[in-house]
């Protein structure tokens, strides 16, 4: 086994809310978007992702680019930390780590051209690279993401969504980076442009050695990318195996449910299965169930789920889960 | 019993590029009770389809052809006599459920407000039914949160009072564009549950509109799939999955990547959605699909059936699967 490209230690995020009706010169509540997250991440492998609105799966990328301000823990990037290194030192390091976002019309600058749009990153890590050069490469990773460079003197709005995306990749590539984070790179996609976007990124993937963090709600389409797979809830990961193992044989109640409720394509398939039904709704981030946080939705909760948050136990082939009862399906 | 009957619609709109025409000449046609998944994506016309039903389309839409609800035909009724229909006959839920309703006012007020105006009960009696409602569409406390504001709702306890709020009038048609999409899974399968719950419950037809194929498999009867504002193939859902006529239907089924497959590569369908302002003069899919001919880029095909209800517009039809 390669050394990791990334090590993440008991990462935490916490905020400081002002709940509604709170006195101005109060305190904020701390509200912990993300807690005690560990995971490696070896040269060219993906790791997916996923869980629900306020799971803290947004949160965590922010995070390891440093758009958020981590709260404690360490990450580590081929053994320095990032977060205790001094800014210009980081800065130079997050040239390895690029990102690609949710709605690709919106993270685009509508004053700039495709062109310009793309050469910036490399223009700001390299200010004295030659303009012949910079047109290079720009025509180049074009090409690579499957835009023509004839285009590159368009703006975003003449793009199609998809051709937006291209775009977004195009930008993160182009300063060869050895990460990608994706935030949710194509949920705001049809579904015929989704494919072609996931087959673009498992290419690029596997072309250039590239590592992937793939952030998404989805399943189908996180375990469709993804060597691996982390699920999240309420700011703490419930389980985290080879996609297809987890897929397969998930050991974490809210993982099953995940599961039961993915719609599949398929009538035949659909009347044979019953999704199983959270109870209730998704507590409040400020206020988290005690113990584990997932047990006042859990169908399988008991009194013990209260006490102690529970550990991650270890059920072989890198598969761990967060719940004493795992093994019980 | 045909209950909506859709005849040859166009819906066009005026705009400073130009007329767009949104949807062409389409046909469709759900029976009391039923369900009927509108599947395509985006610019294919399902939306526009359905406020053309409701009678709220925009000011600079045209709407042109038949839909005939009960027997009455509802293009070019007047505004009052749409709005005896739209209120206790046909309810509409859409996607963000926090823009349908209004912010300004407490639930129950929003709730009671029909049914005094509509059905002519009492503001304590429609208070009662309210409750109920709410009761049955799963939203917890319901005596007491009727009392809040939208905004104190989550989103999944939104789109649950707004199929409350829909159903205030026990209407026949229920028309549900988009219901899921903004909601998380776990949150989405209650409400797909409580749909489907309706509609056995309370024979409340249900048009569902889509982009979603998992969704159409699980909760649908009949479907049809529009691309470019025209319907390529329509049919039961049972069959359209098991043996599609339409590339387009082929592609979209294919391109979804599914939980209960290890498939590596996605296929996915080539090039980008349609520009509606230059719609092609032959069939709309003609630029994408990998079976094209000539004659598709020249000759629109027609909807011709293919079995019973299965109906397909391509010139070259896929086969049934051995």
């Amino acid at each position: 086994m390669s050394t990791p490209l990334l090590s993440v230690r008991d990462l935490s995020v916490t905020f400081s809310v002002r709940p509604e009706g709170i006195r101005p010169w109060a305190r904020g509540r701390p509200l912990r978007a993300v807690r005690d997250v560990c995971f490696d991440l070896a040269p060219g492998e993906t790791l997916g992702l996923v869980g629900e609105s306020g799971s803290g799966k947004s949160t965590l990328a922010r995070a390891l680019v440093g758009t958020v301000r981590a709260s404690g823990g360490r990450v580590l990037w081929r053994g320095e930390d990032l977060l205790s290194m001094a800014p210009g030192d980081r800065r130079r390091r997050r040239r390895d780590i690029q990102m690609i976002f949710q709605d690709p019309l919106a993270a685009l600058d509508p004053r700039m051209t495709a062109g310009e749009i793309i050469a910036e990153p490399l223009v700001t890590h390299e200010p004295r690279l030659a303009r012949e050069r910079v047109r290079e490469r720009v025509a180049a990773t074009m090409e690579r993401v499957g835009l023509l460079p004839e285009q590159r003197n368009r703006y975003p709005h003449e793009f199609s969504g998809g051709q937006c995306q291209r775009i977004g990749i195009a930008r993160a590539l182009i300063v060869e980076p050895r990460l990608v984070i994706c935030d949710e790179p194509v949920s705001a996609l049809d579904v015929s442009v989704q494919a072609q976007i996931i087959n673009l990124l498992r290419e690029l993937k596997r072309d250039l050695d590239l590592a992937l963090i793939f952030i998404a709600h989805d399943l189908s389409v996180v375990k469709h990318v993804s060597d691996r797979i982390m699920v999240f809830y309420l700011g703490r990961v419930m389980e985290s195996a080879a996609a297809r193992d987890l897929v397969r044989s998930p050991r974490h109640p809210y993982t099953r449910a995940l599961i039961s409720a993915a719609p599949i394509p398929d009538p035949e398939v659909e009347r044979r299965r019953r999704a199983i039904e959270l109870k209730g709704d998704l507590p409040s981030p400020l206020a988290p169930p005690s113990g584990c946080v997932f047990r006042t939705r859990c169908p399988e909760a008991r009194p013990s789920c209260a006490g102690e948050s529970p550990a991650m136990r270890d059920f072989g082939r890198g598969h761990f889960a967060a719940c004493p009862f795992g093994d019980d399906a | 019993m045909t209950l909506l009957r859709v005849r040859d619609l166009d819906v066009s709109f005026d705009t400073p590029d130009g007329t767009v025409h949104a949807v062409n000449g389409v046909d469709l046609a759900v029976d009391a009770g039923r369900s009927l998944a509108v599947v395509g994506e985006s610019g294919s016309g399902k939306s526009q389809i359905m406020l053309a039903v409701m009678g709220l389309l925009a000011p600079n839409a045209t709407a042109t052809g038949s839909v005939e609800f009960e027997g009455t035909e509802l293009v070019g009724l007047g505004e009052a006599a749409l709005n005896r229909i739209r209120a206790s006959r046909i309810a509409m839920v859409f996607q963000d459920p926090m823009t349908a309703l209004n912010p300004y006012m407490r639930i129950s007020d929003q709730m009671t407000e029909v049914l005094t105006l509509h059905r002519g009960m009492s503001r304590r009696e429609a208070l009662a039914e309210s409750v109920r409602l709410l009761d049955a569409m799963e939203v917890p406390e319901a005596r007491r949160r009727i009392g809040m504001y939208p905004h104190e709702f989550s989103g999944g306890m939104r789109q649950r009072v707004l199929i409350a709020m829909a159903l205030l009038c026990r209407p026949r048609l229920l028309i549900a564009d988009e219901p899921t999409t903004a909601l998380d899974v776990t949150v989405q399968s209650r409400i797909l549950r409580l749909l489907a719950a309706v509609r056995s419950e309370l024979d409340t037809a249900v048009i569902l509109v889509t982009h979603d194929a998992g969704v159409v498999a699980g909760s649908c009867d009949e479907m049809v799939v529009l691309y470019g504002g025209r319907i390529m193939e329509s049919g039961p859902v049972d069959r359209v999955f098991a043996a599609p006529r339409h590339p387009y239907t082929r592609g979209l089924l294919d391109a979804v990547p599914r939980l209960d497959r290890d498939d590596d590569t996605l296929p996915a369908i080539p090039g980008d959605p349609l520009n509606m302002n230059r719609l092609p003069a032959g069939c709309p899919f003609a630029p994408r699909c990998p079976r094209v001919h000539e004659r598709c880029r020249r000759d629109r095909p027609s909807l011709e059936v293919h079995a019973p209800r299965h109906h397909a517009a391509c010139h070259d039809p896929l086969e049934d699967a051995p």
